[in-house]
């Protein structure tokens, strides 16, 4: 069935009113309404039954946050964005107590040089159970505005927690992320999952299971007691057992090829360097532009 | 045996076997002698020699050839008519006693000799080989690349390295006045809180705080009755140590719980969920006083002793080293965790399947040494032995570049201290311990 591109304004239009009425009358928001700068929402629809899953992808880019954006930043834009964004949520979950800490991709890149892979723009972080559920009685949708060093304005990031969380199964495959923490400059986001313990292996006898609803599960004792490091120059807390993680997931030689795609580690500068574009890679370790929360934090958790 | 010569029935007496009987009768039917001596001792006599004119051996009759009764002698195979020849030669061989001896004797060697190969001198060939094959630098190219490429993470409340004081390293040169006088490291292995076995050990080697340093391979603590004293009795003697997984453990817990504010209510433990399941390591963690933990906290991943002479250079560790990396690249995690290493990429790992670290690790330093050999004067000061713990299911294991030190002495088994004094000489001295995982 082809709808007109009018008509698709006009019932979004409806839709917006219908939802801000009742975010008016009952002071919640949620997902569509909070759109800020776009009449359009370049949220794409999701796979199966709309409306199902909470969190949307943006029609241009699965890493965009379609209520922010109508187009990916540019390559040299990105990996910039990218450290304030991890910055400025790990300062956050710091400053509030909130247990965190860097999985997949984000700890192999952690790994590699303590900095975002230049080729991609997915963070992944955890958190634990009862860290979801403070996040989601006290900030859910808050925004945060962070000063950062030579931009003007600074930039404003919001929390925002998946309202399906509190249903702790894997068979709800359209809500396997629990929180995103949004760019709302740029719609970038970082993907927050719980990690739970896991009730069906747990009653099999393995007393330490660990469960997402990504569908990974963990061993209590591979990830607690954290460890503290640094990542994008900021400290950040990592799984005890990281090697053994990393090499689990993807393979041993993950941890020492130093090729990737067209990219090469420079162990002189320790850098990941483009090979196509034929020019040293702009993320050189330099001067480090933290950002300064702004916005203050009402409550803790002790 | 006698009885083949049955056909000598009519020679009646032959002088040197002049006691026995030859009777005629006796031989008649059976061509059997009857060897009794005692009844026909004297009837030797009724047979005058004077009636044999020549040489005995003219009178020998064949009898075999004549007597009727043995013209169809029976023969061995009754079916020989039925089978070849060959068979017939290759059934009389393997009949033989003296062939199926042989057979029993060559089978033996035979089999010993493939069980050689195929369990000993085979698997040992391709693990030279496997060794050879993982420090090739072609390999690492074709890999893209070896373990400790990265730009080495770091850990806020883990020191990665440390120096010995130099001025506590044994002399060059063994002193020859008085043995006694001369300075001594005390390389001790995992200890476990076992205090009272540290003790008996120190009393062993006639430890003397003035001339002797002690040196601790890590996981002095957790498992045993007293891990406050054995950390104690290290403060008290200034010794040095490297962090072991046990002292990562509860110190890394310890950490956390101050930052989380549980460190005086255990209840809390509960009320946080999935915080690691360390019940021992937490109740151990709220015991250490914080002069204690911050002791603990002090010993680094890495202790490099300095150089010692038939040693090179020493390091201690934990758990191992990965091979031809810096001390300061290698991974914290690794190195207190290690049991083998992965042959393609050098990844070590905390498994016990696969080849242990310390084979890449003494081949490694053995090729390196062959290498330097002809281009320097005193090659044997650039090569690495590593004195390390961890691994007390392989007990004591003494190699050219590696010696570990864990001999489980919390299960059972023994505590050991490897003594080096004066002009490198090194002793071993273990005493026994109580097992103190049963109760």
């Amino acid at each position: 069935m082809w709808i007109s591109t009018s008509r698709l304004l006009a019932y979004l239009y409806g839709l917006v009113f219908a939802v801000g009425g009742l975010a008016a009358s009952d002071a919640d928001t949620d997902f569509t309404s909070v759109r800020s700068q776009f009449v359009k929402n370049y949220s794409g629809t999701g796979p199966s039954e709309p409306g199902e899953k909470y969190f949307q992808e943006s029609s241009f880019h699965y890493h965009y946050d379609g209520r922010f954006a109508n187009e990916p930043l540019s390559d040299k834009e990105t990996p910039p964005h990218l450290s304030q964004l991890i910055r400025t949520y790990l300062s956050t979950m710091a400053d509030l107590g909130a247990e965190t800490w860097i999985m997949h991709g984000t700890l192999l890149a952690w790994w590699w040089n303590q900095k975002i892979f230049p080729w991609d723009n997915d963070i992944d972080v955890q958190i634990s159970e009862p860290t979801i559920h403070f996040l989601d009685e006290y900030y859910n949708m808050t925004e945060h505005h962070f000063d950062i060093p030579g931009l003007n304005g600074g930039r404003t990031y919001l929390l925002e927690i998946n309202p399906n969380y509190v249903f702790r199964s894997m068979d709800d495959k359209m809500n396997v992320i629990d929180a995103r923490w949004i760019d709302t400059s740029s719609g970038l986001f970082i993907d927050i999952t719980a990690v739970r313990p896991d009730d069906e292996r747990r009653k099999d006898g393995d007393t330490g299971a660990l469960m997402c609803k990504d569908g990974h599960t963990f061993d209590e004792n591979d990830i607690f007691p954290l460890r503290n490091s640094h990542f994008e120059d900021f400290p950040v807390k990592v799984p005890f057992e990281y090697v053994k993680l990393l090499e689990e997931e993807y393979g041993s030689q993950s941890l020492t090829a130093t090729e990737f795609d067209d990219h090469h580690f420079n162990e002189e500068t320790l850098v990941w360097d483009s090979a196509s574009k034929r020019k040293r890679s702009s993320r050189r370790r330099s001067a480090v532009d933290l950002p300064v929360r702004t916005t203050p934090l009402k409550y803790k958790l002790e | 045996m006698a009885g083949t010569y049955s056909n000598l029935s009519n020679i009646p007496n032959i002088s040197n076997l002049g006691s026995f009987d030859y009777t005629t009768d006796d031989s008649s039917d059976d061509g059997l002698h009857s060897f009794d001596d005692n009844q026909n001792n004297d009837a030797s006599s009724s047979y005058p020699l004077s009636k044999y004119t020549g040489p005995l051996v003219d009178y020998v009759r064949n009898e075999w050839q004549i007597n009727p009764k043995y013209a169809s002698l029976p023969t061995a195979n009754t079916d020989s008519s039925d089978s070849p020849r060959w068979i017939q030669i290759l059934g009389s061989i393997v009949t033989a006693p003296r062939f199926r001896r042989y057979v029993v004797v060559y089978l033996t060697v035979l089999i010993s000799c493939w069980a050689g190969w195929k369990f000993f001198v085979a698997p040992r060939l391709e693990e030279h080989a496997a060794l050879l094959h993982a420090l090739d630098p072609q390999v690492k190219e074709e890999m893209g690349g070896w373990f400790g490429a990265n730009a080495l993470p770091r850990f806020d409340d883990i020191v990665q390295l440390r120096k010995l004081e130099p001025s506590l390293l044994p002399e060059e040169s063994a002193s020859k006045s008085d043995s006694s006088s001369g300075k001594r490291l005390v390389f001790i292995g995992d200890v476990h809180g076992c205090k009272d076995e540290l003790d008996r050990l120190l009393e062993e080697v006639s430890f003397n705080p003035d001339t002797d340093h002690l040196i601790f391979t890590g996981d002095m603590i957790n498992k045993g009755p007293d891990s406050l004293g054995v950390v104690d009795l290290a403060r008290k003697y200034s010794a040095s140590c490297v962090r072991g997984n046990h002292e990562d453990k509860v110190l890394s817990l310890r950490h956390n719980m101050i930052a989380a504010n549980t460190m005086d209510d255990e209840f809390l433990d509960d009320a946080n969920l999935h915080r690691g399941q360390y019940t021992r390591e937490r109740k151990l963690a709220r015991q250490l006083s914080d002069e204690q933990a911050e002791w603990l906290d002090t010993c680094p991943v890495i202790l490099s002793v300095g150089q010692i002479k038939g040693m090179g250079q020493v390091v201690v560790v934990h758990a191992g080293l990965v091979p031809g990396l810096d001390l300061d690249k290698q991974d914290p995690y690794s190195v207190m965790n290690m049991l083998t290493i992965d042959l393609d990429t050098h990844v070590p790992s905390r498994s016990r399947e696969g080849m242990k670290w310390t084979k890449l690790f003494n081949k490694h330093q053995s090729l390196l040494s062959d290498s330097l050999r002809g281009t320097f004067e005193n090659p044997e000061s650039m090569l690495t032995t590593v004195i390390y713990g961890h691994d007390s299911k392989s007990s004591l294991s003494l190699k050219t570049y590696s010696k570990g030190i864990d001999t489980g002495c919390v299960k059972g088994g023994k505590l050991t201290a490897l003594v080096v004094r004066d002009g490198g000489e090194q002793k071993l001295v273990q005493v026994k311990c109580q097992d103190h995982t049963k109760n």
